[in-house]
């Protein structure tokens, strides 16, 4: 803020103290800066929680309904969890989103940030199995285009990803700094070749399932963006197995990517965020933010983030180009 | 409908904004000639304003202009710190929108002026425009239209408090407004404290107060300032960190605002 840098002072010697301070100013932490887009997505997401719609039925009615299909173990927490938000609501919600903002602004808060990380890993975790059925990751529903394995999880991925400890100082890519390049590829791995799973689910393959599920998000959005969905949904129309295998094969090379090269590794990398662009677009519409009924941006943006933390580090980059 | 206490909490929260801001205007005395660049008073004047309008948006009985006079203070306002952004970005080039200091004030004065503009009235009560909240409205105001400039909007305060903040707890990239600093520094110009640089461990590191030569390299680095500029450099209310946790608050409560008015 000027009125911080200059205060009280006049603008010659300003000048020189801004071109200073300029000068001074070193490159941002990589990690620090992913830290702070998932404190953003955190406060987002408190954000969105104090909306008209989640003191209304029908969020505690959008809560139940993640217990369909899935199996009794999941199921009756989510329902007892539903009712319970049912029957204290504006009590509980009112909490719900305040966590969240806090969670966002203690990530943002540095002497705070690794109490707020751990308290987003728990909350991530309850958040995932009572509120949204584990992403609905057990039932054949579940695809990559509407948020499968569930945005709540990825939250917890990368508060671990992004942990600030250096547990691998010549880290090849953020995500590995705290846990390691093994452990980091293979969480990678598991998440990427989950969603290519998913997406060869019945539920995703279907003729005609990928064109319901892109055009089922049309209600309640702006003109543009119902146009939009309808166009895509028109393109996969009984279009559902090929869309899914290109969808799939896909998937799998950017699960692969980051045990390949550098130069293929950033291709792969990239082919992640338009993936993830493309799902946040097209098969879930922002997170349905735009109809005042989203909860969450859900999941293109954190996997647009997890394919930042595993992007290949500059420094030292002719050493590694095996891998990232 | 969003319960009325919590639009009254974030309305108070306004008003504490506001009385810090005025509090700020009034230590500082800008009308006293010498006594701070008036260009830095405009800062302090926008956060009054706004956060008395913000909280009449959120509390009905808040109200004290009508919708049509806000528009044209923050058509005014968005026009002031849009010619500063310019000037900024001709001394300092792009780095002057994305890191700048009077960018984040175009950008409240801009959702300030989208959110009088853009909003229709609230469903049931319907008394007009933004005024009309405590109505049928979902969240008890008004809707806007062109939610994706609201969704666009709140994601720029977001990114912005959020930037904010991590600068306030730590030296960080820029960090001549930390508390940190602030801690170390004494009542004076000592403003641009940059500390430890970023890197490994840098959450860690970027706790720690800014080294002493630092600051007293900074300190060298600003001859001529006038002692009676003391109370008016970083001290008390007109500390920098007030007027930074200031601007958090409205950041957060616009970003709520646009969000409940999608």
């Amino acid at each position: 803020m000027s009125e911080i840098a200059a205060a009280g002072v006049r603008p010659a010697w300003r000048s020189r103290l801004g071109a200073g301070a300029e000068a001074a100013r070193g490159a941002p932490d990589a990690r620090r800066l992913l830290q702070l887009t998932l404190a953003g997505i955190w406060l987002l997401d408190g954000v969105l929680q104090y909306q008209a719609f989640m003191y209304s039925k029908d969020f505690t009615d959008m809560l139940s309904g993640t217990a369909s299909g899935n199996p009794g173990v999941v199921a009756h927490p989510v329902t007892w969890n539903a009712t319970l938000v049912q029957h204290h609501l504006v009590l509980l919600n009112t909490i719900f989103a305040t966590i969240q903002v806090l969670l966002g602004l203690g990530i943002a808060w540095r002497p705070t940030v690794r109490v707020a990380l751990a308290a987003s890993i728990a909350w991530a975790l309850g958040v995932w199995w009572f509120g949204e059925g584990l992403g609905m990751v057990l039932t054949d529903s579940a695809s990559p285009v509407n948020g499968a394995p569930g945005a709540v999880i990825l939250y917890a991925l990368l508060a671990v990803l992004l942990w600030p400890a250096d547990r691998d100082p010549a880290a090849p890519f953020v995500a590995a700094r705290a846990v390691g390049a093994q452990v980091a590829r293979a969480l990678w791995l598991v998440l990427w070749l989950s969603l290519a799973w998913f997406a060869l689910l019945p539920g995703t393959r279907a003729p005609q399932a990928l064109h319901d599920m892109i055009a089922g998000m049309e209600d309640g959005e702006p003109g543009w963006l119902a146009a939009l969905d309808r166009g895509a949904a028109s393109l996969v129309a009984h279009q559902g197995l090929a869309a899914s295998v290109v969808l799939a094969a896909a998937l799998v090379i950017v699960a692969a990517g980051v045990c390949l090269p550098v130069p293929y590794a950033k291709g792969a990398l990239v082919l992640a965020i338009v993936i993830a662009a493309v799902i946040w677009v097209f098969g879930e519409a922002f997170g349905v933010i735009l109809t005042g009924g989203g909860t969450d941006p859900n999941s293109g943006p954190l996997l647009a983030l997890l394919a930042l933390a595993y992007w290949p580090a500059a420094a030292g980059a002719d050493d590694r180009k095996a891998a990232p | 409908m969003i319960p009325s206490w919590i639009l009254d909490t974030f309305a108070a929260i306004m008003l504490v904004v506001a009385a810090v801001s005025a509090a700020r205007l009034v230590a500082a005395r800008p009308w006293q000639r010498g006594a701070r660049p008036a260009a830095l008073a405009d800062i302090d004047v926008a956060h009054l304003l706004m956060a008395i309008a913000m909280a009449g948006m959120l509390a009905p009985g808040l109200q004290t202009l009508p919708d049509g006079a806000w528009e044209v203070i923050f058509a005014a306002m968005t026009a002031w710190f849009a010619y500063r952004v310019a000037r900024d970005a001709q001394a300092s080039g792009v780095r002057a929108l994305a890191g700048g200091h009077c960018a984040p004030h175009l950008i409240h004065a801009g959702a300030m002026l989208y959110m009088f503009v853009a909003v229709s009235a609230p469903m049931a009560h319907g008394s007009g425009g933004m005024s009309g909240m405590g109505g049928g409205g979902m969240s008890g105001m008004g809707t806007l239209s062109l939610p994706f400039l609201a969704f666009l909007f709140t994601l720029v305060l977001v990114g912005y408090s959020i930037w904010d903040l991590d600068q306030l707890s730590g030296p960080g990239a820029s960090g001549h407004y930390s508390l940190a600093v602030a801690r170390v520094a004494p009542p004076g110009p000592v403003l641009a404290g940059v500390g430890a640089p970023a890197g490994p461990g840098a959450a860690a590191v970027l706790t720690e107060p800014a080294s002493p030569p630092v600051v007293a390299e900074t300190i060298e680095e600003a001859p001529g300032v006038p002692p009676a500029s003391a109370p008016a450099d970083g001290t008390g209310v007109l500390a920098p960190w007030v007027a930074t946790s200031c601007r958090i608050a409205m950041g957060v409560t616009m970003a709520f605002m646009l969000i409940i008015m999608i």
